[in-house]
């Protein structure tokens, strides 16, 4: 017999039942659909965070201490080790570019002349070329020591006026103090820049380190800067109630002993190339001397304690990682489902060849070949696989539009895995049709015919 | 098609089944079937008549003897060249009509051809041609649960012809319908074994076997005796019907006779 006529045949056959045939296949559609659903956020994940790294990016290398082994993203069991004199020192070694700390600044709110908004974390604190130039849309970097910053877009459209380059706000720090920065970049993205911040967009605002994280660790009792030049707070013409000592601030060079209470929980180094040899250089030479005797650092690494200095792409190789063993799982789950399915379906179609019996008598009586029998119940249980693989498809691909959606991430089909499901729903559909068309197959016609 | 003008030829055939103790079903039976003949085959229940169905229809094997359908072997053969034969040279027509349910008529009528591998077109245009032959051009797109007893049957006649086989087994092909609509299928089996169709029917009733040209009386296993309605020279007497009505004790009987 033709396929065609398998085809039809089953076909009709299906529509005989219709609910039975609809709930049958609504195993495989859910197992389908959550398998797509979840593989196509993965992989909608991985384009948006892999997507925001830059080649530039590619130069730096993200350093924290935390106790080895520790689980998770970056700045997994961070510790606050690093001094303004280590990042310096680093800075000095020959395969370094440029070495800086990297703090957020918890905030309440920032202010632009008379309208206020909520914002929880809003600073960070960082060193200049964190804001690399070619992300720039306008201005330019922030400068050590000034109170100046760089924000994104989100962060100068929260207001009913647009911030631009040149305007002043007012920041309410956690503890209640406020200060002041002039704006001075705005950049073209507002996704974070680096894997510190993750990715998602947020309104963010990029200081340096100093003087705004300086007072910030003197505010959470790290330590204190009472180093002062002066020329800083002669701009701060609205900051009346900028708190304490910080009111005139550093220019964080000299490197005295009490700044070097400022400690950092990360620190960012950069490599003269995006070259690997340049960054394992660059990566070596600030491990072995913060792990020296020479740096402040090593006082609190003792055997605890280790540094790490990954490039982005390895953190996110992590976070991949993490992502990946959170998708398997789900995907488990979800071929769990298509397991009961697959079993759902061999139940219906063991019951549907008892229930015609007959049937198969009547065919095999009028010349049936045992292959035919096989062919069209085997047909059967793959139409009703693949109906549930499309279905399934369908509602997945939907509901991953949804989720990139809902989470707001560039949507991303993984289309090869469209594939996959097709002909997950015909191997569902052919080994679980496989024994019951095989007992259909081999039904003795003088025994199915006597079958009432 | 036949060689020598025997459709059907069975020599010396022996059916055991072993349930337990062995039961011959058949006995050592010989009979030839000419082409274009209409045979009717009585004898109570038990006798062995399913048995001789099975085996010229090609479903099943004999234990000893050979039976011969259109002209080959049918215990030499393979399952699969089994059910060709079966599909080519045996057409099926039974008691409870045996059609598919969800196919309609002419669905019903093609269904032999599609296991030939006969195209789409010509397998409607063969099945309609049939249709109108069994006088049911108009129902040709109704579901057998649409169809009364008899049209039922008239489709099943129909479809075993479809293949033009060598022979048309029929299964008390009346058992289940009323007085007049069995008269119009006989009508009708009658007019196809006019045109050349050998018949062979299974039947209790002596007036349905009485449509054939001879009648074949079984009892446990054994060819009892042949009546030849042609000649009409045959014995009338004796008991042809409805021996007995206990159908294991029957055959269970019947079968220790060795």
């Amino acid at each position: 017999m033709n396929p065609l006529e398998s085809l039809r045949l089953a076909w009709r056959s299906i529509r005989g039942h219709r609910l039975r045939s609809a709930l049958t296949t609504l195993g495989i559609v859910i197992g389908i659909a959550a398998v797509i659903t979840f593989v196509t956020l993965g992989a909608s994940l991985q384009a948006g965070v892999i997507g925001d790294i830059s080649p530039d990016d590619q130069r730096n290398v993200y350093g924290w201490a935390a106790e080895p082994d520790t689980e998770g993203g970056p700045l997994a069991g961070a510790q606050p080790v690093f001094t303004p004199d280590d990042l310096a020192a680093v800075e000095d070694l020959e395969s370094v570019e440029a070495a800086y700390g990297y703090a957020t600044i918890q905030t309440q709110a920032i202010s632009n002349g008379e309208e206020q908004v909520a914002q929880g974390n809003g600073l960070i604190a960082s060193g200049p070329s964190y804001i690399r130039e070619e992300r720039l849309v306008e201005g330019r970097q922030f400068e050590m020591g000034e109170r100046e910053a760089v924000i994104n877009p989100a962060a100068a459209g929260q207001f009913e006026e647009n911030v631009s380059v040149g305007d002043e706000l007012t920041v309410t720090i956690l503890g209640g103090q406020e200060t002041t920065l002039e704006v001075v970049g705005i950049t073209d993205t507002s996704e974070g820049l680096s894997p510190f911040e993750g990715f998602e967009s947020s309104p963010r605002v990029y200081v340096p380190t100093d003087p705004y994280y300086a007072e910030q660790a003197v505010g959470l009792g790290f330590g204190g800067d009472d180093e002062s030049n002066g020329d800083g707070g002669a701009e701060s013409d609205g900051n009346e109630s900028v708190t304490n000592e910080s009111a005139g601030n550093g220019n964080g060079g000299d490197g005295d002993d009490t700044s070097s209470d400022a400690r950092f929980l990360a620190i960012i180094v950069e490599a003269e190339s995006a070259d690997q040899s340049d960054i394992d250089a660059a990566r070596e030479s600030a491990t072995d001397y913060l792990e020296s005797d020479a740096s402040d650092a090593s006082e609190f690494l003792g055997d605890d304690l280790e540094v790490q200095l990954q490039t982005s792409t390895e953190l996110l190789g992590q976070l991949q990682d993490v992502l990946d063993l959170l998708r398997n799982f789900i995907v488990g789950i979800a071929a769990i489902s298509l397991l009961v399915g697959s079993i759902g379906i061999a139940n219906i179609m063991l019951v549907s060849v008892t229930e015609r019996t007959r049937e198969i008598g009547i065919m095999k009586a009028v010349g049936a070949q045992n292959r035919d029998v096989l062919g069209l119940f085997l047909t059967e249980s793959v139409i009703l696989g693949v109906i549930g693989a499309i279905l399934g498809t369908g509602l997945g691909l939907v509901g991953g539009y949804l989720g990139a959606q809902y989470v707001d991430l560039p949507l991303v089909y993984p289309l090869e895995y469209v594939a996959i499901a097709i002909a997950v729903g015909i191997l569902v559909g052919v080994l679980a049709g496989l024994y019951p068309a095989w007992r259909a197959a081999r039904t003795d016609p003088i025994d199915a015919l006597r079958y009432e | 098609m036949a060689t020598s003008g025997t459709a059907v030829s069975l020599s010396n055939v022996r059916k055991t089944y072993r349930i337990g103790e062995p039961v011959h079903a058949l006995d050592g039976v010989s009979l030839e079937v000419p082409q274009g003949s209409y045979t009717a085959i009585m004898g109570p229940s038990g006798s062995g008549k399913s048995t001789l169905m099975n085996l010229v229809g090609c479903l099943d094997t004999p234990t000893e003897g050979t039976v011969v359908v259109g002209g080959r072997e049918v215990e030499t053969l393979s399952d699969r060249e089994r059910t060709r034969l079966r599909g080519t040279e045996v057409g099926f027509v039974f008691q409870t009509f045996n059609l598919m349910p969800r196919l309609n008529a002419v669905e019903n009528v093609a269904l032999p051809q599609l296991f030939q591998n006969v195209g789409r077109s010509e397998r409607r245009e063969r099945a309609r041609d049939l249709l109108e032959r069994v006088g049911l051009a108009d129902r040709a797109d109704h579901l057998p649960n649409e169809l009364s007893g008899g049209q039922r049957q008239r489709v099943a006649l129909a479809r075993a012809l479809v293949n033009d086989p060598a022979i048309v087994l029929a299964d008390e092909p009346s058992g289940n319908l009323d007085t007049d609509t069995e008269s119009d299928i006989l009508d009708l089996f009658d007019e196809f074994h006019g045109g050349g169709t050998t018949m062979l029917v299974v039947t209790h009733e002596r007036h349905v076997a009485e449509r054939a040209d001879r009648i074949i009386h079984l009892l446990d296993g054994k060819i009892e005796r042949i009546e030849d309605l042609k000649e009409s020279g045959e014995s009338r007497a004796g008991p042809t019907t409805d021996r007995g009505s206990g159908r294991e004790g029957r055959r269970n009987g019947g079968g220790d006779a060795e």
